[in-house]
């Protein structure tokens, strides 16, 4: 895509420009360049350009993929698989652990609850969108940069790029949304709009409508812990806007790299297989 | 193309993208006119004396949203009647570029006149066209005659996938379909190989790695730097293992423990699928502000006779982006051609019966 290049943008960009030149070239002199050819000795500087350096593989570590809200242990959908279909218990990531859904709104919910594993964007292997990315069991990457952050999920090779410059409305509505990111201190404030309405926070049927507005900020705890929390605001669905919070983990196996699962082909029986032709 | 055409917002959305561009470009006026040198100087020259730009942890710095939209009608293999000629001559390149200022005109049509002739086919304005004439005859640049070594006896056996606009042989399942169709990779080569859209990459360096994303079919490559060995031989996956260093100003990426028989060196991924001993090793320099050389050796001795090497520029412009491209969570082509197989099973069926 493209479009013509305004007059005004020219003022507006020198501006961004200059003030990004003066970023570039302050710190960058203060810091020895990574050594090079040598395999995997040298560590990762601290900061880029004087703000915190997140890049590294990360994981959530919790049950908020079964249910964002305090639950306990409770049996599967398909009692073929014992024990291991089970869903596990556990603390929530709700602030106060209430969604404040409308009337209307929780009853679906629970609906949606009822019907799981028909509904699920996740069983399809549908884009997972934000926040629901953060804390599926799978790891993700963050590759940042001295401009823009990009984010690559592990479950179906979703993925994102935080925009860190002026921000962008969103084009279109889309599965992981637009992310315009900024510097609060030492914070990494994520603005995510421009969502469509077909993803969901957790397997128990929480989910939201096109008008999801997610604020998220990740704040390093220490060099291995990410506290991350998002701010989730949708006039449609809920009567308030509210939180999550949860820390994220650096995976520190040697070697520690991000996996592919493209499963794709694994929900193709699912949804194609009556379309099969069928032996005579 | 059933139906995966995504939609392309055209808006003042980009304005990031064109302050990113200006940072490199000026940042290149200013390193260039330090060393002496004029940034108008031709290509060729520009190559070899060009200095990248520098990320702040000191790695060259390849970063920006590219495309290889203009080597969108570059064959992949060279057409035999040309031999060993790589380059394009400056009449033939002439021509292009009148082709190109004549397509732009006739894009700028947004109806089709009351009495055209239209097919089922999307409109010419949906496809991305080349805005600068290609240089090379093919995007084979070795063997010297462009062309794909032959196959070897075994990978001539392999089944080949059904493409976009193909329903002969008819589909008995979505096994019969590239795996492109099915939404599910083009595989490392088949991402960057230009086709008639979404050809975006792009390049985002982090301190120890390089993330390389395409718009189709939504890839993100996490190459990390300097880790000296792949994975273990039984981690197999679409887009292999890739690990990456510099040579000098260039980025190599060496990739292995592919699975096999899944996609295919072809556009798009398509083709014979290639063999778990795929091994690439992909180059990216960056020889202007603008423009990365991209170049791949493919190596699979299972597959093919002798290794081969694809080469060809991509470049920024301003404005262009990447969008998502939620192939699979749309991909109603998949449905409607299988219940279309099915529906002409039972018609043939009946015809059978009477």
């Amino acid at each position: 895509m493209r479009y013509r290049f305004p007059g005004v943008i020219i003022i507006v960009t020198l501006v961004v420009v200059i003030a990004a030149l003066l970023l570039v070239v302050g710190p960058t002199t203060a810091q020895a360049p990574a050594q090079r050819g040598q395999p995997a000795a040298a560590a990762p500087p601290r900061a880029i350009n004087g703000k915190p350096n997140f890049t590294g593989l990360w994981q959530s570590i919790g049950t908020a993929n079964y249910d964002i809200q305090d639950h306990s242990a409770r049996p599967g959908p398909l009692f073929q698989l014992g024990a291991v279909g089970a869903i596990p218990g556990g603390q929530g990531i709700v602030e106060g652990n209430e969604i404040p859904y409308q009337p209307w709104a929780l009853a679906k919910k629970k609906e949606n609850q009822a019907n799981w594993l028909a509904r699920d964007p996740e069983v399809k292997c549908y884009m997972p969108g934000i926040p629901r990315a953060t804390y599926m069991p799978f790891p993700f990457q963050i590759v940042q940069s001295q401009k823009d952050i990009a984010i690559a999920y592990e479950f179906a090779t979703a993925n994102r790029v935080i925009n860190m410059g002026t921000p962008r409305e969103a084009a279109v509505d889309t599965w992981m949304g637009t992310s315009n990111g900024r510097w609060d201190g030492q914070t990494l404030v994520v603005d995510v709009t421009g969502f469509n309405e077909d993803t969901w926070f957790d397997r128990s049927g929480n989910f939201h409508s096109d008008a999801l507005h997610v604020v998220e900020r990740y704040t390093l705890r220490s060099q291995d812990v990410i506290d991350y929390e998002a701010t989730i605001d949708d006039s449609k669905v809920f009567t308030r806007p509210w939180k999550i919070r949860l820390p994220l983990y650096r995976r520190l196996e040697q070697n520690a790299r991000l996996g592919e699962f493209k499963c794709v082909e694994f929900t193709e029986e699912l949804l194609y297989g009556n379309l099969r032709k069928q032996a005579k | 193309m059933k139906g995966r055409f995504q939609m392309r917002a055209r808006n003042l959305a980009s304005l990031a993208s064109i302050v990113v561009l200006t940072i490199a470009g000026l940042m290149l006026l200013t390193s260039a006119s330090a060393t002496g040198q004029t940034p108008a100087a031709p290509k060729a020259a520009a190559a070899k004396a060009f200095t990248p730009p520098k990320t702040p942890w000191g790695d060259p710095d390849l970063q920006g949203t590219f495309t290889s939209d203009d080597y969108i009608n570059t064959p992949l293999q060279r057409p035999a009647n040309l031999g060993d000629r790589l380059y394009l001559t400056n009449e033939e390149i002439a021509a292009r570029e009148a082709t190109i200022k004549s397509t732009a005109q006739t894009d700028l049509q947004e109806f089709a006149g009351a009495n055209a002739r239209v097919g089922t086919g999307p409109p010419s304005h949906w496809g991305e066209r080349a805005k600068h004439p290609p240089k090379q005859t093919s995007l084979i640049v070795d063997p010297p005659d462009g062309r794909m070594p032959p196959l070897t006896a075994e990978a001539r056996t392999r089944k080949a996938g059904i493409g976009a606009g193909n329903n002969d042989p008819r589909p008995d399942s979505w096994e019969d379909f590239t795996y492109y169709i099915r939404c599910i990779t083009r595989g490392v080569t088949g991402s960057i190989f230009p086709v008639i859209y979404g050809n975006g990459t792009q390049i985002v360096q982090g301190p120890g790695y390089v993330t390389i994303l395409q718009e189709m079919v939504h890839e993100a490559r996490v190459i990390p730097l300097n880790v000296g060995t792949h994975v273990s031989g039984n981690i197999r996956t679409y887009m292999g293992d890739s690990i990456g260093h510099f040579e000098g100003n260039t980025l190599v990426v060496d990739t292995t423990n592919f699975l096999a028989g899944k996609t295919g060196t072809g556009p798009n991924g398509g083709g014979t699928p290639t063999s778990d001993a795929l091994h690439l090793v992909e180059r990216f320099t960056r020889v202007d502000a603008d423009t990365v050389n991209y170049e791949v050796t493919i190596d699979d001795p299972k597959t093919y006779t002798k290794p081969w090497k694809v080469a060809f520029p991509i470049y920024q412009e301003p404005g262009y982006q990447l969008f998502e491209y939620a192939c699979h969570e749309g991909n109603y082509a998949m449905k409607n051609s299988l219940s279309g197989a099915r529906a002409q099973d039972k018609a043939d069926e009946a015809a059978g019966k009477k």
